[in-house]
């Protein structure tokens, strides 16, 4: 009973963990960005997403959609206003841009954060379940939208693996993430491949952020703790590696949920920061990494 | 000039025996022996590849060696990490300046002259003095409060050999001394590093070739593919049949080439064209022009600039000077635009995808043309190297370096390029690839319209497809004419 | 130099016209100041980013605090706490040295997060995120307070600031900017990088303790939670890197920044971390490169 209640629950979570550090480890890979405003955006989405339902009392399913916008619309100006500008800054030294990208990313989500707070304070927002009801599953009354939540995940990062393995900016995408300085030599504008990983890490941040707000609520004061997590995953994973950051999700989600039901929720976090901290000592490259 | 009688039996006081280095498959360095005496100037020589950059950084511990010792007065460093390798007696002079930027010259001068202590909270007072003594004897008195930002060129190799100096060595590795040094400069270093063998150190130099240390050096060293092919003066060594068979290839054979029409407006005109990488004048002043369906080779050794030249061509770095193709001129256009544009560059690096396997990376070139014209364009390739067929699905990385090259060349080729720039595709390869490669080449020159700018320091290689040939040396091109006339006239100077 | 001897002067003389309200502010700021200034030799000089300054503050403000919290006499606190910080400071460095590039930054990061965690999960012990009540504190009398800050942050700055300017300090920089050059020069690069951590760890600890003795309470909101971390790092780049003074500077800045702007609420947060960005992207030495201390990179 209870181990059916652990599998379910630690499925979707992870499920849903995992979409968030794909995006991240996505977000590395192709263009060495490592964006710290992550949480932020996932929080711009659901809370949009609340909005619409709250005041278009419409369907769940056009509030998903106007967070899945904002999300992108989020990872743009994220780009345009932070990311480049210092990426093309001439004052700021080669050796220095990550650093100087790194903090300029923890700002400005800071500043999204506070500005959410602001305007709609930071009580965890929740949307309605996109599909209401339950379902018995092993015994165990589970609703069904924890299961969608798992198969909406596995789905986008299914469309994910096609659009990166079958289709031709897929493929630059990844030629991207190999040697993008090949990429200009064949002719390929980075300047467009960067805007395509920003228009997909959109898009995965958005949806991430609207199921959360379905599944347990989101609040502006979780974006770091949402940031934290998905780049815990994606160090145990491997920095840009996408089959590492999922394998990882699925470790911490389960260690969450297991430390959960079995020893406290109050500990939820620390099995999983615990194991980090390990594989940062004895394989700093993450389980899977290349980077 | 102290250097020690031949046959001396003074203990040497670099010892290298037996070195070794593996980098994966690749071997770098193949058992490697050689001495050096104090007051002895030995030049290790060879092409880009072969080994003595590996060497160098062996015996100062940026690597560790697989096997064999590196004796510095009787004890082994093998192994050991370079900072204490360092306080043993050896100092290097970088091919590459790396001035502490946010320090002045003299603060610079004195690091080489601090102990390792942590403690050290004030520096005594002769620290200075000797710091102001060294920069004197290099020729900085005048720019001891200078950052290393405003110093030019040749002032910044300067206060690389202050830093050596200051650590008092009793062995001393020079990389590539005169390389982007004018010729009056050459004079001053050269002067600067007999001044070491004067003071009873061992100096291990290392360059291309024997031309630009033989006036230095009292023995050479010469390397290729990791291995030593020749050791003796360095008369000796340049007349070396193996030694000039690795540098000129084979006997310089020239394929006769059908007359060409005379064209009035080249494809490819390139202008007066200068490039400076931070302090180094990479490109001075480079004119060549390039006419529709000529096969054009840039003949020169590493560090001549062919490579900055191309790289000016396909827009990768900012220059001045003009750059014409099709009379329209390519500043402002982005690198990947101009590769659209019909100038496809294959560089000496190669820049392949090596994760992806050999179709994968074709196809990606193959991008900018509809369905049909790349299916075309593949199977003509996969013609012209069957290999790639039978390696298709291959992973590039794990290919063979010949098999890369072609990769790399073939890839190129899927663009449909209307100037193919070549970069060094020989380097590091056996001469059985060679063949293979140059064949390839000639196909394409006899069934296809396309013009080639190839850059290349074997000029065996270089010339047989040749319609014209340019030669570069230290960013200037020195020589210009038909491959029948390069034999006369330039070929003796080369090496 | 002479910007930092007339804010030193200015600050000097405040005791004699300014209210209890603005020392309080200041005081804070002072502490502030000494672990911007800490950062500031990690950063700007040895090149370590430390995304999470706080994980040295808090070790060394929990050691004191929980010391205390068991009868330990204050002075002994404060040195036990700084102790706690070194230890921490080496445990930081040994992966550290063994990683590059972003790693080291995010292995800073979870660093902090695993301290806070555990802050939270023993709070018997701790006070969770309530806070740790101490048993001591510094002085009641705002005047006092404030020249124990000032004048532990101007010997702090004495102190980094020689080092930062001593033969040591000309090792470190060149240990930061080029390990192999470094190296080839005979200098143990890893050796000189483990002893900046332990001065940045010894400060940032001391600080943070006796910024825990100055509030009375020690909790996770005030010396662990990243977003503390973060104005940390603000106040470094925003006051101008490798420079120490540039430091101090920057944390005196913003900490006045944030109570000026106090009425506005929720959105000083916004607001301070809007003018870092700007500072980030438009002036990229900070407040000492605009008062005209330019520094040259290649």
């Amino acid at each position: 009973m209870l181990a059916v209640q652990i599998l379910v629950d630690g499925f979707a979570i992870s499920a849903l963990y995992g979409l968030g550090a794909v995006g991240f480890t996505l977000m590395f890979g192709v263009s060495g960005v490592l964006n710290l405003s992550h949480g932020a955006t996932m929080v711009v989405a659901a809370v949009t997403a609340w909005v619409v339902a709250g005041q278009h009392a419409g369907s769940p399913w056009l509030a998903a959609l106007a967070g899945t916008g904002a999300g992108v619309a989020t990872a743009f100006a994220t780009y345009f206003l932070v990311v480049r500008p210092i990426q093309r800054s001439r004052s700021v030294p080669a050796a220095e841009k990550e650093i100087f990208v790194l903090t300029g990313t923890l700002l400005w989500g800071i500043m999204i954060q506070e500005a959410v707070a602001y305007f709609y304070t930071d009580n965890p927002k929740t949307v309605q379940p996109l599909i209401a009801g339950v379902m018995q599953i092993g015994g165990v009354r589970t609703p069904i939208n924890e299961l969608l939540i798992a198969v909406i995940c596995w789905t986008v990062i299914g469309l994910l693996w096609l659009l990166v393995n079958r289709t031709k900016a897929g493929k630059v995408l990844l030629a991207a993430s190999i040697n993008p300085r090949a990429l200009t030599i064949l002719g390929f504008e980075l300047s467009r491949v960067y805007l395509l990983v920003w228009t997909i890490y959109g898009v995965l941040a958005g949806i991430a952020g609207v199921l959360l707000a379905t599944f347990l609520g989101a609040s502006s004061a979780q974006a770091s703790q949402l940031t934290a997590s998905a780049f815990s995953i994606v160090v145990l994973g491997g920095l840009g590696s996408v089959t590492g950051s999922l394998f990882a999700a699925y470790v911490v989600g389960y260690l969450e949920t297991l430390t959960a039901y079995l020893i406290s929720p109050a500990y939820r976090t620390v099995p999983a920061l615990v194991l980090v901290v390990l594989v940062v000592y004895f394989r700093p490259h993450g389980l899977l990494g290349r980077r | 000039m102290t250097a020690m009688p031949r046959g001396s039996t003074a203990a040497p006081l670099l010892d290298v025996e037996g070195l070794t280095k593996r980098f994966g498959g690749l071997i770098a360095a193949k058992d490697i022996t050689f001495q050096i005496r104090a007051g002895e100037i030995l030049g290790l020589i060879g092409p880009n590849g072969s080994g003595k950059s590996t060497v160098m950084q062996l015996i100062m511990g940026l690597h560790r060696p697989n096997a064999g010792a590196v004796r510095v007065l009787g004890t082994n460093v093998a192994g050991w990490a370079p900072h204490r390798i360092a306080r043993q007696g050896v100092g290097i002079v970088f091919q590459h300046s790396r001035p502490l930027h946010r320090q002045t010259v003299l603060e610079n001068i004195m690091l080489g002259l601090l102990p390792d202590k942590l403690l050290k909270l004030a520096a005594n007072r002769h620290v200075r003095e000797r710091a102001r003594e060294i920069a004197a004897r290099v020729g900085l008195e005048n720019v001891l409060n200078r950052k290393p930002g405003t110093l030019a060129f040749a002032d910044l190799r300067r206060m690389e050999l202050a830093k050596a100096i200051a650590r008092d060595p009793r062995v001393v590795l020079v990389d590539e001394p005169f390389a982007g040094l004018t010729a009056g400069e050459v004079d001053a270093f050269a002067q600067l590093i007999a001044d070491f063998r004067s003071d009873g150190r061992a100096v291990l130099l290392v360059d291309h070739n024997v031309k630009s240390i033989a006036a230095l050096a009292d023995r050479v060293f010469a390397m290729y593919l990791g291995e030593r092919i020749a050791e003796g003066t360095a008369a000796e060594v340049t007349r070396d049949p193996t030694v000039r068979r690795v540098y000129l290839g084979g006997g310089i054979e020239v394929a006769s080439r059908p007359a060409r029409a005379a064209v009035s407006t080249p494809l490819l005109q390139v202008e007066d064209v200068s490039v400076l990488y931070g302090k180094a004048q990479a490109l001075d002043r480079v004119s060549i022009h390039v006419d529709e369906g000529e096969f054009v080779s840039v003949v020169g050794l590493n560090g001549a600039g062919k490579t900055t030249l191309f790289n000016a061509i396909s827009g990768l770095v900012p220059y001045q000077g003009s750059i014409r193709w099709n009379a329209a001129d390519l500043r402002g256009r982005s690198p990947a635009a101009i590769a659209r544009g019909g100038v496809v560059q294959c560089p000496e690096t190669r820049e392949l995808f090596g994760d992806m396997s050999v179709r994968e990376n074709l196809d990606l070139a193959g991008q900018h043309l509809s369905v049909a014209q790349a299916a075309e364009q593949l199977e003509w390739l996969y013609e012209l190297f069957p290999r790639l067929r039978d390696r298709h699905a291959q992973a590039a990385r794990t290919m063979s370096g010949g098999e890369q090259q072609m990769l790399a060349i073939a890839r190129s080729l899927m663009m449909r390029p209307k100037l193919l720039i070549l970069d060094e595709p020989t380097l590091g390869l056996a001469p059985v690839i060679l063949e293979q490669i140059s064949n390839a080449l000639e196909r394409l020159r006899n069934s296809t319209p396309i013009t080639v700018l190839l850059g290349e320091q074997n000029v065996t290689f270089a010339l047989p497809h040749a319609d014209r040939i340019y030669v570069m040396e230290h960013a200037r091109i020195v020589w210009e004419g038909e491959p029948s006339r390069f034999a006369a006239e330039a070929a003796a100077t080369y090496l | 130099m002479w910007i930092a001897l007339v804010l030193l002067a200015v600050l000097l003389t405040l005791p004699l016209w300014a209210s209890a309200y603005i020392l309080g502010v200041l005081t804070v700021a002072c502490y502030f100041g000494v672990f911007a200034m800490s950062w500031d030799l990690l950063f700007g000089f040895a090149n370590e980013v430390n995304f999470g300054p706080t994980f040295l503050i808090g070790t060394g403000a929990y050691t004191a605090g929980l010391l205390n919290a068991h009868g330990v006499p204050m002075w002994v606190c404060l040195i036990a706490g700084a102790a706690g910080a070194l230890v921490g400071g080496v445990v930081l460095a040994v992966p550290a040295l063994r990683l590059t590039g972003p790693y080291f930054g995010l292995t800073t990061l979870v660093a902090v997060l695993l301290l806070q965690q555990f802050i939270i999960i023993f709070a018997g012990t701790t006070g969770g995120e309530i806070g740790l009540t101490m048993n001591d504190i510094l002085s009641m009398d705002a005047t006092t307070n404030y020249w124990y800050a000032l004048t532990f942050m101007a010997v702090s700055g004495a102190i980094l600031l020689t080092l930062s300017r001593s033969p040591v300090g000309l090792i470190l920089q060149a240990s930061g900017q080029d390990r192999i050059g470094a190296a080839a020069l005979g200098f143990n690069v890893v050796k000189h990088k483990l002893a900046a951590f332990c001065v940045s760890a010894v400060f940032s600890g001391l600080a943070g303790a006796m910024l825990v003795f100055y509030l009375g309470t020690a909790s996770v909101g005030t010396v662990v939670d990243v977003a503390v971390g973060v104005q940390v790092i603000i106040a470094a780049v925003l006051g101008g890197r490798r420079t120490i003074v540039g430091a101090a500077i920057g944390a005196i800045f913003l900490i006045l920044a944030g109570e000026l702007l106090r009425p506005l609420g929720q959105l000083s947060t916004f607001v301070v971390s809007a003018v870092a960005l700007v500072v980030i992207l438009f002036f990229v030495d900070g407040l000492m490169g605009l008062l005209g201390r330019r520094r040259e990179e290649s």
